[in-house]
């Protein structure tokens, strides 16, 4: 059973174009017990990882995905004659992980800490779906309330919001710096 | 002074189009927008006591009414941060019996704003690692890139909702109530030709703007047509961000941009 079900979780990992979560692999696979289930996908992966395959399963927005490694980049690129992909501004960067730390938070909340508008920052992202609106606050004006998507998850590689760099890192970040200035 | 400065100049680096300059602080001891003052303030870099806020306001005010056009956005700011400026001198000016405690500092509020925006800076930097990293990174859901980056999760559209399109369009240019009649003829395959090298020229195009370019009815006919043959053999892709929104149109990067020969449209 054991190949047999590796052989079944590839194939529907390379079917998903979406991160196929384990919640919808026990959905199609009822009856194997769950942990069979991860340590199966365990050793799919293992078997991927070598340095031989091109091609990687990685864990991201808490799904199973097919992934080219970074490595390789130049030579898809090459394929599909297109030049790098384009990075978010540094704007929108600073506004989506405000949003990602914060959330739920509003537009006033996210323009008193940058200091600036981010009306322009936040249609960005929404265009790009990498944020969402989850509703209205109750406060004075109602104003709308910002999340982060699933697809932020993916876009970053994060498997949930608990793999955010954690504020004692930052703060780690920040005082080190401090000294090497001082 | 210098290091602030860089690091104001890095905070302001918003990507943002700014369509003027805004007003400029002139004083003797600083000379610079205002917002680069109050961060240099709320790093204690400038003693808010030196700064004559009366002087700024008069210059501010004598600089709008020299100004025929105002930026609404620019201005509303300009008045937020001189507000702050002031609520910080009133503060520090007023007679206390005991010493500001740190509590009660009031640029206070600033720097935990400011502090709580340096966490934001490294956390910027550790996600723009993860970002560069997932660049490289190819998915089976890519679907290739077109026009520009905000324009993603578009949705390709069937030959039916070209048509759809096509005869609303169709149905608009009845209203206008053509009556010219031109002798001029064309044929598909000079259209798909004529398409296609537009297309190569400028990357994409707009469905709907296109055919109300064509000059008579018959044209746009044609055009459509050809287009459809393009949809179906490949050449290009037809792609729609909403329902009911215009379809852009783009050569598809793997195609060999082939123009069928030898088949007869008539």
């Amino acid at each position: 059973m054991n190949e047999q079900l590796k052989a079944i979780l590839e194939v529907l990992i390379f079917i998903s174009q979406e991160p196929l979560t384990l919640e919808k692999i026990k959905e199609i696979l009822g009856e194997v017990p769950e942990e069979e289930l991860r340590t199966t996908l365990q050793t799919l992966q293992n078997d991927y990882s070598s340095d031989e395959r091109g091609i990687q399963i990685i864990q991201t927005a808490g799904g199973y995905l097919f992934s080219t490694k970074p490595e390789h980049d130049q030579w898809v690129r090459r394929l599909l004659q297109i030049e790098k992909k384009s990075k978010l501004s540094s704007a929108a960067l600073e506004t989506l992980s405000l949003i990602a730390y914060h959330q739920p938070i509003t537009q006033a909340e996210i323009s008193a800490i940058r200091g600036v508008d981010s009306t322009y920052c936040l249609k960005t992202l929404l265009l790009k779906k990498l944020i969402k609106i989850v509703g209205r606050k109750k406060a004075p004006g109602n104003p709308l309330v910002y999340r982060t998507t699933e697809k932020f998850l993916q876009y970053f590689g994060l498997n949930s919001l608990d793999d955010l760099p954690k504020e004692e890192e930052i703060t780690k970040i920040l005082e080190e710096e401090k000294q090497s200035i001082s | 002074m210098e290091q602030e400065i860089q690091d104001y100049q890095m905070q302001n680096e918003t990507g943002q189009p700014s369509p003027d300059e805004g007003y400029q602080v002139k004083l003797e001891i600083f000379e610079g927008p205002l917002d680069l003052l109050l961060f240099l303030i709320r790093k204690k870099k400038i003693d808010i006591h030196d700064i004559p806020i009366a002087v700024i306001t008069r210059d501010y005010l004598e600089y709008l009414e020299k100004k025929d056009q105002i930026n609404l956005d620019r201005e509303a700011e300009f008045l937020f941060i001189a507000a702050l400026l002031i609520y910080i001198k009133s503060q520090m000016l007023l007679p206390r019996e005991q010493e500001v405690s740190q509590e009660d500092d009031p640029r206070r509020l600033l720097a935990d704003q400011l502090l709580e925006f340096q966490k934001v800076k490294v956390a910027c930097s550790i996600l723009r690692e993860k970002e560069e990293n997932q660049l490289l990174r190819w998915k089976r859901t890519f679907m290739p890139p077109v026009a520009k980056p905000d324009e993603l999760d578009l949705l390709e559209v069937s030959l039916f909702d070209l048509a759809e399109t096509f005869f609303l369009m169709m149905k608009r240019k009845e209203r206008e109530n053509f009556q010219v009649i031109k002798g001029k003829d064309v044929s598909i395959e000079e259209k798909l030709k004529e398409i296609v090298s537009y297309l190569e020229k400028k990357g994409s195009m707009d469905f709907l703007e296109y055919f109300s370019r064509q000059e008579t009815l018959e044209e746009a006919l044609v055009s459509f047509f050809g287009l459809l043959e393009l949809v179906k053999n490949h050449t290009v892709i037809a792609l729609q961000e909403r329902l009911f929104q215009t379809i852009r149109v783009w050569l598809r990067k793997d195609g060999h941009h082939q123009i069928p020969h030898g088949q007869n449209y008539e």
